[in-house]
């Protein structure tokens, strides 16, 4: 891959240069203006509200230093929370993902009801999550969910999916994948209708068939848009926060198992509001897994994306 | 003698008109959580505040749960802009205290010393009463009459009853009703045993933590006791009670609409008793909000009205109004012998209970950090429920997270 060059365009010293410059920042201007007021100020406050002990009469309160990240470091549930969102992520990343690659490619067959399938995939995530939130619980109902109501037609036993706290988290996990898999789904099936049928045909000069052109033509063509989901599912994956709220009635779930970081976060954030600064060393916290995850991403899979 | 009239006349109308210059109209911001069900009582009463005192408009906002308003109310005072009057619990306002403008010191002797006198202590910052009692309930026993006759009156009879009364009553093996419930994240259940034991959670001047101590840690075995015999669940226990899945548990008296509404509609019969005694008394959790008023960026006509206002709520027939409809109980003293009181008594026979629950209630400790506590008190206890740790981990853990959030 070409690096950027940091070296000034040849024509730098001619007027129409400066002012073609000064035009396309004058047109980034109002975007810029938004995310600093609601990105980037927000970030850089959280960040040095995490140095503080919190007043709420007298903001920012008394500077600490790292006093709060040794804090959260030393919290048992603040690792509670990092372990139930890793294994999140962990989980619920990859499931979706090959799940959608095996729906983007139903979905690129000459299919009777393809549209209808489309649309029915991509409803689960157009649908507010709420409201996804709120009739799932329901379905995990111990008494008289779904779930409980097919597996005691099976003779299954009951399972008392959301105070367990075995397996709580996979009932979070469980309604993400079926959320996103249709999301995910459509980007990848854009992706597969991208690839010019030439590989192909090429590809069947060769004599590839079935799974071998698969995996040497479309897989490899199709690696920018996974690893945009990949990245884009991730950091998402991450903050993940509504789910458990309502899943778990505005609690962290049994034994806190279903606490995430963002959850954590907000745990700490409320209810007194002199724990602020704890919950802003979180937040950088996560800020930065999420930013180191991210650059990993970037270096390893730069050299497996192919482009056309 | 005449021109004497006249003077004193004109003297009186001069006084007219300086009160009415002194009366300007004034306009209030009245932020409260109280949804639906409460939500009319109270605009009753302040219109009836409003007809009061014509020259004050009350804006009355509802701002969601009492999380919602706290974050809000937070919120606003980093901005600079809080409202003139709010409720809010204990804790959050021991940190906006310098903050606030004093109602007790507005008020005559006689209304300060007819505050209920276990919520005085509660609304009390460096010897003033800054805040007021408003919406407030007690911890009781609910019990199905159905199937209890006299409901237990001491520690060891509630936990006999309670495993008696577990049964399994198709024979499939699994239990269909337990004989008491708990909730995990309502750690005032725990807090009662304790109290009832003679424990704390802190000493006195909040320099240590003492939940750890022997009475603690027998409150929490107690609890542990019980595990076997009750049904668990994380919500209010009324739906359990309706599916006839439970006989008896304590939880709030706020909760009695919904408690007997799900018994009735099930074709059961509920009552209410006082907690039962525990070894030193049978003092249970008082729950609910106070009134506070604002003096940042406030007129001195606007605090004096929301202190007029916070008077007027807690009058007693004002108490008695919300009490007798909003399903709280009376804050002052006189309410109690109020003639409206007194007949709703006669009607409710659960007031009565409640009501002389309240008199020897215990209320929220005022410790700033105590949203985060009362947090790691609902963790503990939930261990033990869940057969997670034993009652002796659970303490010891707590008292390590307690003692954390007791420096910081």
């Amino acid at each position: 891959m070409r690096r950027p060059s940091l070296r000034l365009p040849y024509n730098w010293r001619s007027r129409s240069f400066w002012i073609e410059s000064a035009e396309a920042y004058l047109y980034l201007l109002p975007a810029l203006a938004i995310l600093g007021v609601f990105t980037f100020y927000p970030f850089f406050s959280a960040f040095r509200l995490s140095l503080f002990r919190w007043s709420v009469v007298h903001p920012p309160g008394t500077y600490v230093g790292l006093a709060n990240y040794s804090r959260i470091f030393a919290d048992k549930w603040f690792w509670n929370a990092v372990g139930n969102t890793f294994y999140y992520v962990g989980v619920s990343v990859p499931v979706t993902l090959f799940l959608a690659l095996l729906v983007a490619n139903l979905l690129n067959k000459p299919l009777r009801f393809r549209a209808f399938a489309r649309t029915s995939f991509f409803l689960a995530y157009i649908t507010p999550l709420v409201a996804v939130a709120m009739v799932w619980s329901w379905m995990y109902n111990w008494h008289f969910g779904l779930f409980n109501y097919i597996l005691g037609l099976f003779g299954g036993s009951l399972v008392n999916w959301l105070m367990d706290p075995k397996l709580s988290m996979l009932t979070v996990i469980i309604l993400s994948v079926w959320r996103f898999v249709g999301y995910q789904a459509i980007i990848l099936l854009a992706g597969l209708q991208n690839i010019d049928k030439m590989y192909y045909d090429a590809a069947k000069v060769d004599g590839a068939t079935g799974m071998r052109t698969w995996w040497h033509v479309t897989l490899p063509l199709l690696t920018p848009q996974i690893f945009f989901v990949f990245i884009i599912s991730m950091i998402g994956s991450f903050k993940v926060f509504t789910e458990v709220y309502v899943l778990f009635t505005g609690t962290p779930g049994p034994l806190r198992s279903a606490e995430t970081l963002v959850f954590y976060i907000l745990r700490k954030g409320r209810f007194d509001g002199t724990q602020l600064g704890i919950a802003a060393a979180a937040s950088v916290f996560l800020f930065a897994v999420i930013f180191g995850f991210t650059i990993v991403q970037l270096l390893v899979t730069q050299r497996k994306v192919h482009y056309q | 003698m005449l021109r004497k009239a006249l003077l004193i006349g004109l003297a009186g109308a001069m006084l007219v008109g300086l009160v009415a210059v002194a009366q300007e109209p004034v306009t209030i911001q009245f932020w409260h959580s109280m949804s639906s069900g409460h939500q009319p009582h109270l605009v009753a009463l302040v219109d009836q505040f409003m007809a009061e005192y014509p020259y004050i408009t009350v804006e009355l906002t509802y701002q969601g749960g009492y999380g919602d308003t706290e974050d809000k109310v937070n919120a606003s005072v980093v901005a600079g802009t809080p409202p003139t009057i709010v409720q809010l619990y204990e804790n959050v306002i021991t940190p906006l205290v310098e903050v606030l403008y004093p109602i007790g010191p507005h008020m005559t002797a006689a209304e300060r010393s007819d505050i209920l006198t276990g919520l005085v202590a509660n609304n009390t910052f460096d010897g003033v009463l800054v805040s007021v009692p408003w919406n407030k309930s007690i911890m009781v026993l609910y019990y199905r009459s159905d199937l209890i006759d006299t409901p237990p009156t001491t520690w060891e009879e509630f936990a006999q009853m309670a495993a008696d009364l577990t049964v399994d009553l198709d024979g499939d093996g699994v239990i269909d009703q337990y004989g008491t419930g708990l909730r995990p994240y309502n750690p005032e259940m725990y807090l009662n045993y304790v109290v009832q034991n003679g424990g704390s959670i802190l000493n006195d001047d909040w320099t240590e933590v003492t939940i750890g101590e022997e009475e603690g840690l027998e409150a929490m075995q107690y609890a542990e006791s019980l595990v076997p015999y009750s049904f668990i669940s994380s919500g209010y226990l009324s739906d359990a009670l309706g599916a006839g899945q439970v006989a008896m548990f304590v939880d709030t008296s706020a909760g009695y609409y919904y408690n007997n509404k799900a018994a009735v509609e099930n074709g059961y019969t509920m009552d209410v008793a006082r907690v039962p005694f525990g070894p030193v008394n049978r003092r249970s959790a008082i729950q609910g909000t106070n009134l506070v008023v604002f003096d940042m960026g406030q007129t001195q006509a606007q605090k004096d009205a929301a202190v007029l206002l916070a008077r007027f709520l807690i009058r007693p027939e004002n108490t008695v109004y919300w009490s007798t409809r909003g399903g709280y109980l009376p804050v002052v003293k006189s309410a109690y012998s109020d003639p409206a009181w007194l007949d709703y008594l006669a009607d409710h026979p659960e007031a009565v209970v409640m009501s002389e629950a309240m008199v020897d209630g215990f209320a929220q400790i005022l410790h700033p950090n105590y949203g985060q506590m009362r947090s790691v008190l609902g963790s503990a206890f939930e261990s033990v429920l869940l057969a997670a740790a034993t009652a002796e981990e659970a303490v010891a853990d707590l008292v390590i997270e307690l003692e954390a959030l007791l420096e910081y």
